[in-house]
């Protein structure tokens, strides 16, 4: 399966030993993000859950995770939405961003650090 | 490629947005700052004067159009580029409308950063290359009109500069001769204003009666003579500037409802009950001091601070150092050409002399000076010394002392009108014709000052008094001015002497000055083209002489 991640813009822009930074600094961002989005969703916090997934979409977007980055903009533009959706939205993001981040290792495993930047 | 390092505050709470900017943001060269919250931006934004922020809407803390504009509110002039997930055009919109130099929509990579940055910080460094340019740069000796580059003028220009933007209102004080309308002038051209109409009302020149209907205008039949409506100056300078020259001399009752106008933007035409409004510019000149007529009761002291906001103080030229110089240069240039002469300069005890003389009739003053001399000499590529006419230069072209008994010691309050103080060359005296069989010849008041010192042998003649009363009575309506055509010298009314007698100058100007109202039938304007000078100052002179307690006929 395919999150249909793109990590080549940012090897495009920044030197590997950044995209590695900026990498590290998403992965943790994931991680923290969706415990908070899963515990507002066990909260059945509403808008909680619209702006944790409004901070998982500005993560996802900027280094490329698109799949994640759609997901969570989706969220947070359904008018629908009820606390009883929260818990499945949840589990959806949570899979989104387990590929993600998967893919983001894969892509980190391929990088060489000591290449130089032009 | 970038601009110079610049200072950069990313305000994002998104840590990876936030990381991501910071690394791009270095890599150009910059210096970056990293916040999360509008409250530290605004903090940092305060301390660290960014030259450029990037600023996330969706903060935790508070909107970031309200950081944006909070920013302003306390002076940061940061450029801003707003980042946001949100492309609506609303929020685009709001971006641009709170003054955004661009927004960058989320996701973005380097190239959609950079651009927008470096425009940003090119024009910030543009903008504050100019404004060092503008404070190191030599002073100009050029500006609006003015010529000089003296301290005391560059406080000016400094000040005109300062103030145009504003809708304050000016008062312009200095000597007559000083270029008072040539500064309402330049406020008004260095104005947002400057598209609009600049409209200036010399209060001592038109009859009291009429000041009211030349300020607010009136409608058909206010007055006899009132065949049709008819706008006046502050319908006029609507949106524009609205110059109030000798604005000591407008009578109280007519301050009283200038007061109004200058309060509340509105005022009736003559003769209407309608309230019009208009948005005008105050700038308000005048050759006395504006406290000291206050304090003799002849200027509102509430005017006084209403329009009293921005004082403007125009040194007179004796105060300017090389700037004379710099001014008979440009008279020089232009007369020449007009005269088609070959001037190219002053010679060095020719500048001496300029620059001794202490010019009591201003700039004005001085441009005669300096045409009489181009029209007199046909040769030469330099003006000499002894080119120049007295008083500036006497006794073999050593420049003398100032010539300050020319002002009449019995009008203190009245200013000297301009061709009182007009020197006169000696070669003129020879040009004159002889004197004619009247006992005086209503002939300019320059030349009758140059006739006043002629050394001759005068049989006195005992003038005929004439009353000239309506001159002191209500005028029903506006008098259609028309420029008398011009009578040679020679073909007006001869007196019966062959010189005149010499008299102190101020009993020969009253004598002139009458002289002109009758054979005018008492028409101020026409008694004054006659003699050449201001209206105005006809009318001061009659109110001084009434004031002094002297008939106001011979």
């Amino acid at each position: 399966m395919t999150f249909q991640s793109d990590f080549a813009q940012l090897a495009e822009d920044l030197a590997p030993e950044d995209v590695k930074r900026v990498l590290d600094v998403f992965e943790a961002d994931v991680r923290r993000l969706v415990g908070t989005l899963d515990a507002a969703a066990v909260a059945g916090d509403v808008a909680g859950f619209r702006r944790v997934a409004h901070g998982l979409a500005g993560a996802a977007g900027a280094v490329g995770a698109r799949a994640l980055e759609q997901a969570c903009r989706a969220v947070m533009g359904r008018g629908d939405m009820e606390t009883a959706m929260l818990p499945k939205l949840a589990g959806k993001i949570d899979m989104l961003a387990d590929g993600a981040l998967a893919e983001l290792a894969t892509f980190v495993a391929g990088l060489d650090v000591s290449a130089p930047r032009f | 490629m970038t601009e110079a390092a610049a200072r950069v505050l990313v305000v994002e709470d998104t840590p990876t947005q936030a990381e991501l900017a910071r690394i791009l943001l270095t890599g150009m060269g910059h210096e970056v700052r990293v916040v999360a919250a509008a409250t530290p931006a605004l903090s940092t934004a305060r301390e660290w004067h960014p030259d450029a922020i990037l600023l996330d809407i969706e903060l935790p803390d508070f909107n970031g159009f309200e950081l944006f504009k909070q920013l302003r509110a306390e002076g940061i002039d940061s450029e801003v580029i707003v980042v946001t997930a949100d492309g609506s055009h609303r929020a685009l919109k709001e971006a641009m409308r709170l003054g955004a130099w661009d927004y960058i929509v989320k996701p973005y990579n380097k190239l959609a950063l950079a651009t927008p940055l470096d425009q940003a910080l090119k024009k910030r460094g543009l903008e504050r290359r100019l404004a060092k340019a503008e404070e190191t740069r030599p002073a100009s000796d050029r500006f609006q009109g003015f010529i000089g580059a003296s301290p005391a003028m560059t406080a000016v220009y400094q000040v005109i500069r300062s103030v145009a933007a504003s809708k304050a209102s000016v008062f312009i004080t200095g000597e007559s001769g000083t270029g008072k309308e040539l500064a309402a002038e330049a406020v008004h051209k260095a104005s947002p204003r400057a598209g609009r109409e600049f409209v200036a009302l010399n209060c001592g020149a038109i009859p009291r009666d009429l000041l009211e209907s030349e300020v607010f205008g009136h409608v058909k039949g206010a007055f006899t003579g009132a065949t049709s409506d008819r706008q006046g100056a502050a319908k006029l300078a609507d949106g524009g500037t609205l110059f109030l020259d000798e604005i000591g001399e407008m009578p109280l009752d007519m301050q009283v409802k200038l007061l109004r106008f200058v309060q509340t933007g509105t005022y009736s035409p003559v003769g209407s009950s309608r309230i019009e409004r208009t948005d005008v510019r105050f700038v308000c000149a005048t050759n006395r001091d504006p406290m000291l007529e206050v304090q003799a009761g002849r200027f509102r002291e509430d005017l006084y601070y209403r329009l009293y906001v921005v004082p403007i103080e125009l040194p007179p030229l004796r105060e300017r150092g090389a700037d004379v110089i710099a001014i008979a240069q440009h008279f020089l240039a232009q007369f020449s050409k007009e005269e088609k002469r070959k001037f190219r300069g002053f010679s060095p005890d020719a500048e001496a002399a300029l620059l001794a003389y202490s010019w009591p009739g201003n700039v004005r003053q001085l441009q005669n000076v300096v045409r009489n001399v181009v029209v007199l000499h046909r040769e030469g590529d330099w003006v000499e010394a002894a080119m120049l006419p007295p008083p500036v230069v006497r006794f073999g072209g050593l420049p003398v002392g100032p010539v300050q008994a020319v002002a009449a010691p019995s009008l203190p309050a009245a200013p000297l009108p301009a061709a009182l103080a007009r020197p006169l060359p000696d070669p003129i005296v020879d040009e004159l014709p002889p004197p004619e069989p009247e006992w005086v010849e209503v002939a300019p008041l320059a030349v009758a000052e140059r006739v006043r010192v002629a050394p001759a042998a005068l049989a006195p003649v005992a003038p005929a008094p004439l009353p000239v009363a309506p001159v002191a009575a209500p005028i029903a309506a506006p008098p259609a001015y028309t420029p008398p055509a011009y009578t040679p010298l020679s073909s007006r009314a001869a007196p019966t002497a062959d010189e005149p007698e010499v008299v102190p100058l101020a009993v020969m100007e009253r004598r002139l000055i009458l002289a002109a109202l009758r054979r005018t039938n008492s028409d101020v304007p026409r008694a004054a083209a006659l003699l050449e000078i201001n209206p105005s100052t006809v009318y001061r002179k009659l109110q001084n002489w009434r004031a002094e307690g002297l008939r106001d006929d011979v």
